[in-house]
């Protein structure tokens, strides 16, 4: 199979200028990913199985049971060491290869947002907005700075730097415009309702819009509002849209936990990847203001990575990998919580909250290969999602709703 | 009037930032992770090098201009690309070779 290649990605205004060896690095980063997912890591398991597991189970009377079991069992083994130097090492030479590219060109970047956005009455950004401490003070996925730093008045760097570098993270399985989940979320809606004909669309913590643009696409008379606390990406997102020719698309800083949107106003309100890096207390807030903002028959949806309660021990471990090593710090927690359930305390009737799959159809010029992806631990174009119908008559609940199905009384 | 960080005028010093939090030890030897750090960017700065020989060799034997400029502009044909690609993974696979030997010897 030929793995996906950096000149591959989509291009648009803001796309960092890239000479060779910058493309060479963005694939030779995307070939680390591989052999860590189709070589270290297999090998992580076979130790774990033939070596680390039996050891442990000679030593407790019983196999591992939990995480922290299968974490004492492989914490001195060379293959699982092997594996999470090479990981944490080339996640942090992606981000400093996206940055250094991205900081190289930071004034005409930034010169080069402006073009679109002076002016533009669809960007609208808030200074006086208190960052949350949950994006402020943490350097997510190893990102310096972290997604809401400046290092020029009007700065993109890192919105450039996490465009320009996703695309070599997901080994291209994000599409040409790392737009996957968006494209997932649009197919499941096409299947799961295709009646459903959204009016008010609205992206949380919707970082530089990638995963808003199928929706907009999707949904070309809707009004759809992405919104972010973080500035960076809303200027280099709302710059990007607009060099793709999507002009009417609103970008907004706030913060997703009381946004300026009436209540009943919304009718799909959506994340992709956000309640990972939320607190918990935020995620709590943000599943509440998603109820507030919905009309009638709307629906809130979030993509995420599975809960852990779907796999066992091992898989639970390596899975939360991202958790101990890749500034992930909401990672385990939001993975164990039971987001369905926290749903129905925001008010969302029992019949009518759902978990699903959202799968992104298959970008064809990806690769020339044909089959499956393999799947990095999580890093696949397939996600997990929870989502809510509100009922069409205030909290009457009619008819059975059930996984994945719109309610019946919904019209 | 642009608001700056001190070391702005320095966007490689910039780009060369740690993130913040505790950066995890994978061994018993804090030198040996640093060591295993330098190598593997080491690995792929060598991949990429090759990676731009392959470009120039491309570029004149089709009898292209070769200077900075051009190299720097030079985009594979897709078979050229899967070729690329191939030389880049033998490569890795040489160099990890005694990390991913180790899983296939277990699980054989």
């Amino acid at each position: 199979m030929t793995p996906a290649s950096w000149y591959q990605v989509g291009r648009h205004a803001l796309l960092p200028e890239a000479g060779h060896d910058d493309v060479a690095r963005f694939d030779v980063i995307a070939q680390l990913n591989t052999l860590l997912a189709d070589r270290l890591a297999p090998a992580v398991r076979a130790t774990y199985e033939q070596v680390a597991a039996p050891a442990w189970e000679a030593k407790h009377g019983r196999a591992p049971a939990n995480r922290k079991e299968v974490a004492e069992a492989l914490a001195h083994q060379p293959a699982y060491r092997a594996w999470s130097l090479v990981r944490r090492n080339t996640m942090e030479y992606r981000q400093h290869t996206g940055r250094a590219l991205a900081l190289r060109q930071m004034r005409k970047l930034r010169d080069r947002a402006r073009e679109f956005n002076d002016g533009a009455d669809t960007l609208h950004l808030d200074p006086q907005l208190d960052i949350p401490k949950y994006v402020a003070s943490v350097d997510t996925h190893l990102m310096p700075g972290g997604y809401a730093c400046e290092v020029v008045d009007g700065d993109v760097c890192n919105a450039a730097s996490y465009d320009s570098g996703l695309f070599a993270t997901l080994g291209g399985a994000g599409g040409p415009w790392n737009d996957a989940a968006g494209r997932a979320l649009v197919a499941w809606l096409a299947r799961h309702a295709p009646d459903f004909s959204p009016r008010t669309i609205v992206d949380l913590g919707c970082g530089l819009g990638h995963n808003t643009l199928p929706l907009r696409c999707a949904f070309p008379s809707a009004r759809v509002v992405a919104i972010d606390v973080a500035a960076p990406f809303l200027r280099y997102g709302h710059a990007r849209a607009r060099s793709l020719g999507i002009d009417d698309l609103e970008f907004r800083q706030e913060d997703a936990t009381h946004t300026s949107l009436p209540s009943g106003s919304c009718d799909l309100v959506f994340t992709t990847m956000v309640l990972h890096e939320t607190s918990h207390d935020a995620l709590r807030k943000i599943l509440s203001e998603a109820k507030r903002l919905l009309a009638p028959g709307g629906l809130t949806i979030h993509l995420e990575q599975p809960p852990y309660r779907q796999f066992d021990a091992y898989e639970q471990f390596m899975r939360d990998w991202d958790g101990r090593y890749n500034n992930e710090p909401f990672w385990s927690a939001l993975h164990e919580t039971d987001v369905p359930s926290l749903l129905r305390s925001t008010g969302f009737e029992a019949a009518n909250v759902f978990e699903t799959r959202c799968s992104a159809p298959l970008v064809r010029e990806r690769t020339q290969a044909e089959g499956a992806v393999v799947e990095d631990f999580g890093r696949a174009p397939s996600w997990y999602a929870i989502g809510a119908w509100q009922t069409a008559h205030g909290n009457v609940v009619k008819g059975e709703y059930g996984h994945g199905h719109t309610p019946a009384d919904r019209s | 009037m642009d608001t700056l960080l001190p070391i702005e005028a320095d966007p490689t010093r910039l780009a060369s930032l740690a993130a913040r939090g505790r950066r995890p030890e994978f061994t018993d030897d804090p030198m040996l992770d640093r060591l295993y750090s330098v190598a593997l960017v080491l690995t792929a700065e060598l991949a990429i090098t090759r990676l731009r020989l392959d470009a120039v060799e491309r570029m004149l034997g089709r009898g292209d201009d070769v200077s900075r400029a051009t190299v720097d502009e030079f985009k594979p044909e897709p078979h050229e690309a899967a070729e690329r690609a191939r030389l880049q993974r033998e490569y890795l696979d040489r160099v990890f070779r005694a990390l991913t030997a180790e899983g296939q010897r277990k699980a054989g």
